[in-house]
């Protein structure tokens, strides 16, 4: 659905980004993380069709972005931007109404109800935008971003400032266009978010650290860790864990934490090793590192990009 | 170009006025003053003074220079024919209240998405520059010539009710239905063009208004000579400065197109 393929953009000396390189499958959720200047927004600008790359080229629903073929490609997207940019003096429907409208859709009125109901927005549809707390501006402003239901939708900091349940609401939502069969990118700050409603990420700084799933990022970045309890005293198994092929192992108490590849094979030897050498194994769990982890081990780790130094 | 675009566009600048009218104000301003302005002079000061028009001497010169943009005049009785003479030449200063208008509009036409953060969703739809820019135009031109029309109808509505009989008939000529309808929404649209355009490339709807006020100064040297006699637009003239005004429209509205940069807009507006 998006194929980005060595995407750049440079303002005059200034890098944006720099070879970007990925692709969004129909019913997948991209995330876009990265720090402020990182690129993000001109990543999807440049898939909008608003920004054109300097290099690089990219497929967007199936029309490859070029001058001819911008504005079919507008049609077929759908852009949430980082503020919601209603007209606060047109109602919440006359602000849909007139997207509608430009979109060139068969019954608007039918269609911007839908809309306002879809969005739990009924209620609000003769409200002026200036009327709308931040949280029901965005709902109307992802309602307006998929009034003509394309097939690809670019979300930039969907949850940015709004409270916790207007947030969980919009995740919520961008988690429905995944059922759909959307392919979106999400940009955002929120590693949370990311985590929650994201299959894959990708880590920006100019360029991309790292392009996987989060699982994925932890795995190359962390490996697998693990967390056996036995009764009583563990500080006697560690030596079992190491045999066993754990890694840093750490001893508190009645816990043993350590490190594994190919956790899911080489854990039941561990437990048999461990059962052998007389431990009452109490649990076995894994031990996940955070993604906030990954994304500082992965930002930290870089070269501020060009964008950021200057 | 998608005339569903524009008629959208259209619909949405018509809608946000209709709830601002606080932007109306500087333009009935405008209408107020340059309504009132004639009837002062040509009936008020003559009933303060005593002094009838057709007894000013320079008044009687002009109004005979003037025969041939007026010949109806010519018939009427001296007082009758000067009122109609002021009242004709005053119709020039009408012409303000559209370009007024369009400098208001235009100026908070594109800077206004900006400062709104609306544009850069608009101009994610699939909208052409085009039919962004004649949007914004109509939609700033249609309030416009409502206002211009409905002054005028209020002009000739106290002519005829407050002037000496006669003098209404008159005023009603081809040239003036050409300097109201034609000469006026033509000068509203260059300012409106020009407003546009400027408003594209600032970040301030004053500094676009400024741009757009410049027109006002060609229209008020016009309105001076045309009462001092220096110069007299005669029917002739109106059409090739129509023509002229049609080709300049056309000029900006394509250099407007060429000019609006979508990139530079959205990079550079912080």
């Amino acid at each position: 659905m998006i194929t980005a393929s060595h995407l750049t953009r440079t303002f005059g000396a200034r890098v944006a980004v720099e070879d970007a390189t990925f692709d969004v499958k129909p019913g997948e959720i991209f995330g876009l993380l990265g720090p402020n200047g990182a690129g993000k927004t001109t990543t999807l600008r440049m898939l909008a069709g608003l920004i054109a790359p300097s290099s690089g080229e990219a497929t967007v629903a199936g029309i490859r972005l070029s001058r001819e073929t911008i504005d079919q490609v507008r049609a077929r997207i759908g852009f949430l931007t980082e503020a919601p940019g209603l007209w606060d003096r047109l109602t919440v429907r006359q602000n849909l109404m007139v997207y509608a409208r430009l979109h060139q859709l068969a019954n608007p009125s039918r269609i911007v109800g839908q809309a306002l109901e879809r969005f739990g927005l009924q209620d609000r549809g003769d409200s002026l935008g200036a009327e709308l707390s931040k949280g029901l501006k965005q709902r109307v402003a992802l309602a307006r971003a998929l009034l003509h239901d394309p097939p690809v939708v670019l979300l930039d900091e969907p949850t940015s400032g709004l409270d916790p349940q207007s947030a969980r609401l919009v995740r919520d939502l961008i988690l429905d266009l995944r059922r759909r069969g959307h392919a979106v990118v999400l940009s955002t700050h929120n590693l949370y978010e990311a985590e929650r409603v994201a299959d894959r990420v990708g880590v920006l700084r100019g360029r991309f650290l790292a392009v996987a799933s989060p699982a994925d990022l932890r795995q190359r970045l962390f490996g697998s860790r693990a967390l056996v309890r036995v009764a009583g005293e563990a500080s006697g198994y560690a030596d079992v864990i190491a045999a066993c092929g754990g890694r840093d192992v750490l001893v508190d108490g009645d816990s043993l934490r350590f490190a594994l590849d190919e956790l899911t094979h080489a854990m039941p030897g561990i437990v048999r090793a461990l059962v052998a050498a007389g431990a009452a194994v109490v649990e076995v769990t894994t031990e996940d590192a955070p993604l906030e982890d990954v994304y500082f081990t992965l930002v930290e780790g870089s070269e501020p990009a060009e964008s950021e130094a200057r | 170009m998608v005339p569903a675009r524009v008629t959208a566009l259209v619909g949405k600048e018509l809608a946000e006025l209709a709830r601002n009218k606080s932007a109306l104000l500087p333009v009935l301003a405008v209408a107020l003053v340059s309504m009132v302005l004639p009837f002062f002079i040509g009936l008020a000061v003559p009933r303060i003074t005593g002094d009838r028009l057709s007894s000013d001497a320079d008044l009687v010169q002009a109004l005979a220079k003037a025969g041939e943009e007026l010949p109806g005049a010519l018939g009427l009785p001296d007082e009758s024919a000067v009122q109609a003479f002021v009242f004709h030449r005053f119709l020039t200063l009408l012409l303000l209240v559209p370009v007024t208008g369009a400098i208001t509009f235009a100026g908070h036409s594109l800077v206004g998405e900006k400062l709104g953060r609306s544009l850069e969703p608009l101009l994610a739809t699939p909208i052409t520059t085009f039919e962004l820019l004649i949007g914004k135009v109509i939609g700033a031109l249609i309030p416009s010539l409502a206002v211009m029309v409905f002054t005028f109808a209020i002009y000739l509505t106290g002519i005829g009710l407050l002037a000496e009989p006669g003098v209404l008939g008159v005023m009603i000529t081809p040239r003036t239905l050409l300097l109201v309808f034609g000469l006026g929404p033509l000068a509203s649209l260059v300012a409106l063009q020009v407003g546009v355009l400027v408003s594209a490339r600032v970040n301030d709807p004053r500094t676009a208004q400024q741009f757009g006020a410049l027109l006002i100064l060609p229209l008020t040297g016009l309105f001076m000579a045309q009462m001092t006699g220096i110069f007299v637009l005669t029917t002739g003239m109106m059409l090739l400065l129509l023509a002229g005004l049609a080709v300049l429209w056309g000029l900006l509205l394509a250099l407007g197109v060429k000019l609006f940069d979508r990139e530079t807009i959205l990079t550079r507006w912080r």
